[in-house]
């Protein structure tokens, strides 16, 4: 079987650079994508090389919105769209809602439960990441499309209130994993174990594509 | 580069009429809107900006280190001419005259994590080391590594851990001055109930004392 191309679109940001030159990622051997260089055609038509595109978190908003559609298109031609946290996802990919929540860096030592609950454990991601790998903080709730299959959710007052990460395979022929967290930003800043577990494995997943 | 959603001419010249610093952003915002004579600035409309009556830059940590080495010379002249730096989060791909690579530090407890004092300078007068090492009881937001490399002529103000690795200093280059800071953005704690919120109004008298800034 042929290595699964992954694509990394990245904004050159210090944890950006810093996690394309970790030897766990490189391991990979990704294809670095510079946003800003999707402004050229030779930039975007990188994108038609790739079996995975992973969008990294806290990317400039406006560029990325404007190039959705691009990013789209890898979706569309049945390859996988991974979309992680703070790239305004709400205003580029269709029939999704999002509403802000404060984030709350402290829970694990005010002792607060950040009501995420793990959905469809038979799904094969689990088979790569922890349960505790999503388990930290978020930014903000996402509302998607119906027939979405969901893999996180926080839940308030006992009810879910929104999702924090969901697999899309009925809006295009090919599939959309979407977060709200952060897992780049954490990696590359040298903070916090779990972001780095979740960047790993869901690196791990979509290596093995199922 | 992106060219179109930036606003009116109009628009921007109400907006940055008197501001003497510029937070550079990334389509967020730099959390100090309102502050007088401050002013955010896209980073990608940096170049062909007047920066002639601009005399300082704040550079934080989540801005795009690939577009800013490209733009080194900008910068370097900036600087040269008088224009003051400050520079926060982990620089990876040096932009600037004098900047070397940030190095993780692979701290085991708090001990590690800990802001030590070593020199004196007047962004963090009154502002107690306490303060920084923890932030609601954590340590690690203000730094979680630092500059081996620095210029000679370096004043470092802060070292992280027993070996001290410098996290904070100030150097110059030509007439202006670079404040280096490698952890979160110094001007993200302006609403902390303690001594660290001191920070950023005495980060903004400094670059602006030298420039005339009280008598304007």
């Amino acid at each position: 079987m042929s290595r699964t191309r992954i694509g990394l679109l990245h904004g050159g940001a210090s944890y950006h650079l810093t996690t394309l030159a970790d030897p766990v990622v490189a391991g990979y051997q990704p294809c670095p994508l510079y946003l800003p260089d999707l402004d050229e055609a030779a930039g975007r038509a990188r994108l038609d090389e790739l079996d995975v595109l992973i969008v990294c978190d806290r990317l400039h908003p406006q560029l990325v919105r404007r190039h959705g559609q691009a990013l789209l298109g890898v979706a569309r031609r049945g390859a996988t769209l991974v979309v992680l946290g703070e790239v305004e996802a709400h205003t580029w990919l269709p029939g999704v809602d999002w509403t802000p929540r404060p984030t709350n860096f402290w829970w694990w030592r005010t002792g607060d439960d950040p009501g995420i609950q793990v959905h469809t454990p038979e799904h094969p991601i689990w088979h790569h990441l922890d349960t505790k790998d999503v388990v930290w903080h978020y930014h903000g709730l996402l509302h998607p499309p119906p027939g979405v299959t969901p893999l996180a959710s926080v839940d308030e007052e006992g009810a879910t209130a929104g999702l924090i990460l969901y697999e899309d395979r009925v809006s295009t022929p090919g599939r959309i994993l979407v977060t709200t967290m952060d897992p780049v930003h954490h990696h590359g800043s040298n903070f916090m174990p779990a972001a780095t577990r979740l960047l790993h494995n869901l690196l791990r997943w979509v290596s093995v594509a199922d | 580069m992106p060219t179109d959603t930036w606003g009116s001419t109009t628009t921007q010249a109400a907006r940055y009429s008197g501001a003497s610093v510029l937070a550079l952003t990334m389509g967020d915002d730099s959390g100090l809107a309102g502050t007088p004579r401050v002013a955010d600035l896209d980073l990608y409309r940096l170049p062909g900006f007047d920066l002639s009556r601009v005399c300082g830059l704040l550079l934080g940590a989540h801005l795009d280190q690939i577009f800013l080495r490209r733009h080194q010379g900008l910068l370097d002249e900036f600087i040269s001419r008088g224009g003051r730096l400050a520079i926060c989060g982990q620089v990876v791909l040096p932009f600037a005259a004098g900047l070397t690579p940030f190095v993780p530090l692979a701290y085991r407890n708090v001990d590690d994590l800990t802001v030590r004092r070593v020199g004196e300078h007047p962004v963090w007068h009154g502002v107690d080391p306490h303060d920084l090492t923890f932030r609601r009881g954590v340590a690690g937001f203000y730094g979680r590594g630092y500059y081996p490399a620095l210029p000679p002529d370096a004043l470092v103000v802060h070292g992280l851990g027993p070996n001290a690795y410098p996290l904070d200093a100030i150097y110059p280059h030509g007439a202006g001055e670079v404040l280096l800071h490698g952890g979160n953005d110094i001007w993200g704690y302006a609403g902390d109930t303690t001594s660290a919120a001191r920070m950023t109004p005495q980060l903004l008298d400094w670059i602006m004392a030298e420039h005339g800034g009280a008598k304007r």
